[in-house]
């Protein structure tokens, strides 16, 4: 019981932090969209945690609920930072074509 | 023919004025690709005789070629010459590498320390670093030539529409040969001579530039 009000604490202030970046504009609305259903569906599972074990044994898992829960985050979280690495990249190249424009543009002759 | 000499250059002031000297004998016009250097390097470039265009921050080699290539596609180039900063390269060779493109024999042309010309090759990079950038290029790229990481190359103007550089770093080497045999360019490898002066590319930069083409697979 203690740690399901720990995982609705944590949740909670995830969600706070969610809307009051959504208040300022500083997400888009799709993004917003996609984060409010992740904590939501979080908080979900934490309330039918015991239901999770059930769902997990009769899908032919060894372990507990929760641990199948842990081994999915991982797998989110490296999908997550592999899409940003590859963001950072198309960002990078539009960086160097900015570059690119300027120095042309400004281009200097000899003396 | 008009042929334009792009040399990119970060931090280059000792090297850069002979070489553009040199260079200028054999070429239209010499620009050089200024990648946010610190130093004097544009200001010594331009005293030589060289246009100059400055990257206000440093992006690599790479990028640096394509900002001189797609300059001399503006401009009117018939045939382009990359050549290093660093006076590791002949600028008399210059010639050489664009003789079979102004006999319209082939359309791009690598140039190679590993056929006739005797280059001093550090022991590491010879057994090494260059075996290794073989089996790297057949790797991911299918392809490989004689010498895989030389920077001193020339082209024509439809193998420069056709070859954008997106590698900033080293890895363009690597993907100017992919993409010269993706668009079926005519190909030619020709004999140069390099000076080492310092060891060049380091084992951690091969590293990077693994990583380099791998993300580009991933994006392209």
């Amino acid at each position: 019981m203690f740690q399901q009000i720990f995982a609705f604490i944590i949740i909670l202030f995830f969600l706070v932090r969610l809307f009051w970046q959504k208040k300022k504009e500083n997400i888009d609305s799709r993004e917003f969209v996609f984060w409010l259903f992740f904590w939501l569906g979080s908080g979900l599972v934490v309330v039918f945690i015991k239901k999770m074990d059930n769902l997990v044994a009769e899908l032919g898992f060894s372990s507990a609920g929760i641990d199948v829960l842990f081994y999915l985050s991982i797998l989110l979280l490296f999908s997550l930072v592999f899409r940003l690495r590859i963001r950072q990249e198309k960002i990078d190249r539009e960086i160097t074509k900015i570059i690119r424009e300027i120095a042309i543009s400004n281009k200097q002759n000899e003396r | 023919m008009k042929i334009f000499c792009i040399i990119p250059a970060f931090n280059e002031e000792k090297n850069i004025g002979p070489v553009v000297s040199e260079v200028k004998k054999y070429v239209d016009q010499v620009v050089v690709v200024d990648d946010g250097s610190v130093d004097q390097t544009v200001n010594v470039s331009l005293l030589n005789g060289a246009v100059v265009l400055k990257h206000i921050v440093n992006r690599g080699q790479g990028a640096a070629l394509e900002t001189g290539n797609v300059y001399a596609l503006r401009s009117g180039a018939d045939i382009v010459v990359h050549f290093d900063a660093d006076g590791q390269f002949v600028a008399n060779e210059i010639q050489d590498v664009v003789r079979p493109i102004n006999s319209d024999e082939c359309d791009i042309v690598f140039g190679s320390r590993f056929m006739n010309k005797k280059s001093n090759l550090p022991l590491v990079k010879e057994k090494i670093i260059i075996p290794l950038a073989h089996v790297i290029n057949k790797l991911l790229i299918g392809k490989t030539l004689t010498d895989p990481q030389n920077g001193f190359r020339a082209m024509n103007r439809q193998a420069l529409s056709v070859i954008k550089i997106n590698q900033r770093g080293m890895a363009h080497c690597s993907e100017i040969i992919y993409k010269a045999f993706k668009n079926r360019l005519r190909i030619k490898e020709i004999p140069v001579t390099v000076i080492y002066n310092d060891f060049g590319q380091s084992f951690g930069g091969g590293v990077k530039i693994i990583k380099d083409l791998l993300i580009s697979k991933l994006i392209d």
